[in-house]
């Protein structure tokens, strides 16, 4: 208890809540989550330039991975939800894709440790945007009524359910599927960078206090195994939002439910 | 000493997004996808694309080049095979022909043989005919002439003659 009560840990707006850099005092108070997603983006599109700029018929280097990771998205998740048609969002979906998980991945970059999506402020809005997309997709394709329909009114279900059913729908494709890809990548990215955070106080505290107690190292292993673990997790979330992106727009495209 | 709780006593929220950092993570979102839309990705999906055609096109190529290889073997195979024949062919017919020509060569150098040996009996019998005639001829002289001599010389020539033919007649009819 003693040992535990000496660990200061810092209050969450310190973990979360940057100093701004620029533009202090107005709406454009750019701080360090405005610097990551900048960093994001900038690096995404570097990597794109310097692979397509040198870019030879039998790859090597960078060119392979970034083919790599086209390679990925396409066959992976364009093709998988999307099918054939989906091909015009590949490099959409492929910005998407490489844009969450450089912002995520900066959880782990030493010196900056934190990912810019443990942040609503990056979440919401990309889930806006794929929100705002696949609806507009939807009603392009079949039409607003149309697209009302085939999002509301599930095939081959008795038309007594319907009252019950169509509120249903609406409130799953409408309201909550915004709402669960913002939460979703904000919740897992957060907790890992507590976590993170977590077990670094850990390390550090126990060994300030002594560096002879037994306990040393395991707060210290759970650091290293955490880091690695959130790598994956970064990868994964970036996958998981970009498939659900391609999910809900091929679904707007098909029109079938 | 405190021991705090993640913001439990803070007033910073860490729920509720910031502007600025809305503003910021839009503009580096939108950003990023019209200029990879537009400069970034083109390039790479082109070298990718070129890649697809031209593995599809070697693969069409070796495809291609296989079959006309096979074509050719076979083609190759059967004239050998062809050629085989033919020459089993002219073998065979050389064989028959010499066969034929020494049975030709035979029969004639048979014939010729016999003919040779016809002239050279022919020639034989006219000379020994012609041999007979002479010595026919002097042998009469001489046996009258010795029988003149030896009998008499009263004897008229014109009574021995036909005895003498005679003779002669005897004698060459001994001989044959």
């Amino acid at each position: 208890m003693f040992v535990l009560a000496s660990i200061n840990f810092p209050p969450i707006g310190e973990l979360l809540n940057w100093k701004t850099i620029f533009f202090g005092g107005s709406a454009l108070a750019f701080n360090k989550i405005g610097l990551i997603t900048l960093a994001a983006a900038v690096i995404t599109i570097v990597l794109f330039v310097l692979a397509g700029r040198g870019a030879k018929l039998i790859p090597t280097g960078l060119q392979n991975v970034i083919e790599y990771g086209v390679d990925f998205v396409t066959n992976l998740i364009v093709l998988e939800a999307m099918g054939p048609e989906g091909m015009a969002w590949v490099p959409w979906l492929v910005g998407m894709f490489f844009f969450i998980l450089f912002s995520n991945l900066f959880e782990v970059i030493p010196f900056i440790q934190m990912p810019a999506t443990a942040r609503t402020s990056v979440t919401i809005p990309l889930a806006l945007i794929s929100y705002v997309t696949f609806v507009v997709v939807g009603i392009k394709r079949q039409g607003f009524g149309k697209y009302l329909k085939t999002s509301l009114v599930p095939k081959g279900v008795p038309v007594a359910l319907l009252p019950l059913l169509i509120p249903l729908e609406f409130l799953s494709t409408f309201i909550v599927r915004p709402f669960a890809l913002a939460i979703r990548l904000f919740g897992n990215m957060l907790a890992g960078h507590l976590l993170l955070v977590t077990f670094a106080i850990l390390s550090e505290a126990l060994f300030v206090k002594s560096i002879l107690l037994v306990a040393l190292p395991l707060p210290f292993a759970m650091l290293v195994l955490v880091t690695g673990y959130e790598i994956f997790v970064s990868a994964l979330q970036a996958f998981i939002f970009t498939t659900l992106t391609a999910v809900y727009i091929g679904e707007a495209m098909a029109g079938d439910h | 000493m405190h021991l705090y709780i993640f913001g439990a006593n803070q007033a910073f929220n860490p729920i509720l997004p910031a502007t600025g950092e809305i503003i910021w993570s839009v503009i580096s979102f939108v950003v990023l996808l019209v200029l990879l839309a537009k400069y970034a990705f083109p390039p790479v999906k082109k070298i990718m694309a070129e890649r697809t055609a031209k593995i599809r096109g070697d693969i069409e190529a070796a495809e291609k080049a296989r079959l006309e290889a096979e074509r050719v073997l076979a083609e190759y195979r059967n004239q050998l095979e062809e050629a085989r024949k033919e020459a089993n062919r002219l073998v065979e017919e050389a064989r028959k022909t010499a066969g034929l020509v020494r049975e030709d060569l035979l029969k004639r150098a048979h014939e010729e043989a016999a003919d040779i040996k016809r002239r050279a009996d022919e020639a034989l019998a006219i000379e020994k005919e012609r041999v007979m005639n002479e010595l026919r001829g002097s042998l009469g002289d001489l046996a009258v002439e010795l029988a003149s001599r030896i009998i008499s010389f009263e004897i008229e020539r014109q009574n021995v003659d036909p005895l003498v033919e005679q003779f002669l007649h005897e004698m060459g009819a001994r001989s044959k």
